[in-house]
């Protein structure tokens, strides 16, 4: 954590709204894209409000002992993970005779090389992986949307760096089962037989 | 059914290059012996590089959404200077119609 962000935690925490301005400013769009993977954009923006108001009460607890985004990662993911979800529980999801696959993407429609990414394969990810469970959801998008690694997202969940593996293990399954069957729109199965 | 999900997860973890060295042989093992399970790795790559594509994207918080919360936390700071200025004020009035009535017990 730099000199000046921690000179502005110190001075929001005193009741200083304009150090606190400038800590929004900063860290607002990490806040918003963690909270629309998590939740989607129906429930984003509600969700960050709830983490800045949580922010603003409590700053004066946060002792400095990690940097202050992995402490905001951790506030932004208990928001969601307490948010109003539609959850989708790992057992719940049925693991079919043959193993799940994706269709080879049609060239248009995907291009890594230049990022670009249909807007209808870009909800699909995102509809698919707000019905893994929660708690894999949020090491999933910390791993692999925000690219930590598994010792910060054990900080950030506040569980061992094996669990944290595990989570994101199981989060990745469990997207790839529902991005094969196509089925993210809708609450899938409800039928036991995946791994407990 | 335990077996197939741990299969899976395995053939992820190995996508997404985060076996030992010996584990990832074996899961290679795994692969050549099964077209299926290549498939699964196949699929495994698409959806990490659909994830790593929609990471790099970078959605930016909306400016209303921001200005909202500033504005809260300088009404919060302005409620709660005001709370701590209006109560400081009363005990001093307090104190001073104490001692008006000569309600204050002596210092011995």
């Amino acid at each position: 954590m730099s000199l000046r962000e921690r000179e502005l935690v110190l001075q929001a925490a005193r009741g200083d709204a304009g150090a606190f301005a400038h800590l929004v400013r900063e860290h607002s769009n990490l806040v918003y894209r963690v909270a629309l993977r998590m939740l989607g954009s129906s429930e984003a923006q509600d969700a960050c409000q709830e983490v800045w108001v949580k922010v603003w009460r409590s700053i004066n607890s946060f002792r400095g002992d990690s940097t202050f985004s992995t402490w905001l990662y951790r506030v932004t993911i208990n928001t969601c993970l307490n948010a109003r979800e539609r959850v989708l529980r790992r057992e719940s999801l049925e693991l079919r005779e043959e193993m799940p696959h994706l269709p080879e993407p049609s060239g248009s429609e995907f291009d890594p090389e230049a990022t670009t990414l249909s807007r209808e394969r870009k909800d699909e990810l995102v509809s698919a992986l707000q019905l893994v469970r929660p708690e894999h959801r949020a090491a999933l998008v910390l791993r692999h949307l925000e690219g930590l690694s598994y010792r910060e997202i054990s900080d950030i969940l506040e569980v061992p760096e094996g669990t944290a593996k595990g989570w994101v293990s199981r989060g990745r399954a469990a997207m790839l089962v529902l991005l094969a069957r196509g089925d993210a729109d809708g609450e899938a199965g409800g039928k036991t037989g995946g791994k407990p | 059914m335990e077996e197939r999900w741990d299969l899976l997860e395995k053939i992820g973890a190995y996508a997404a290059g985060e076996l030992e060295e010996a584990e990832a042989r074996e899961t290679e093992r795994l692969l050549a012996e099964q077209e299926d399970h290549r498939r699964l790795a196949e699929s495994y790559t698409r959806m990490l590089v659909l994830m790593s594509v929609t990471a790099q994207e970078s959605p930016e918080a909306p400016e209303a959404m921001v200005n909202h919360v500033i504005r809260r936390a300088y009404v919060a700071a302005f409620l709660q200077q005001a709370e701590t200025f209006v109560s400081g004020l009363g005990r001093s009035y307090i104190g001073a119609f104490v001692y008006y009535l000569g309600l204050r017990p002596r210092e011995a």
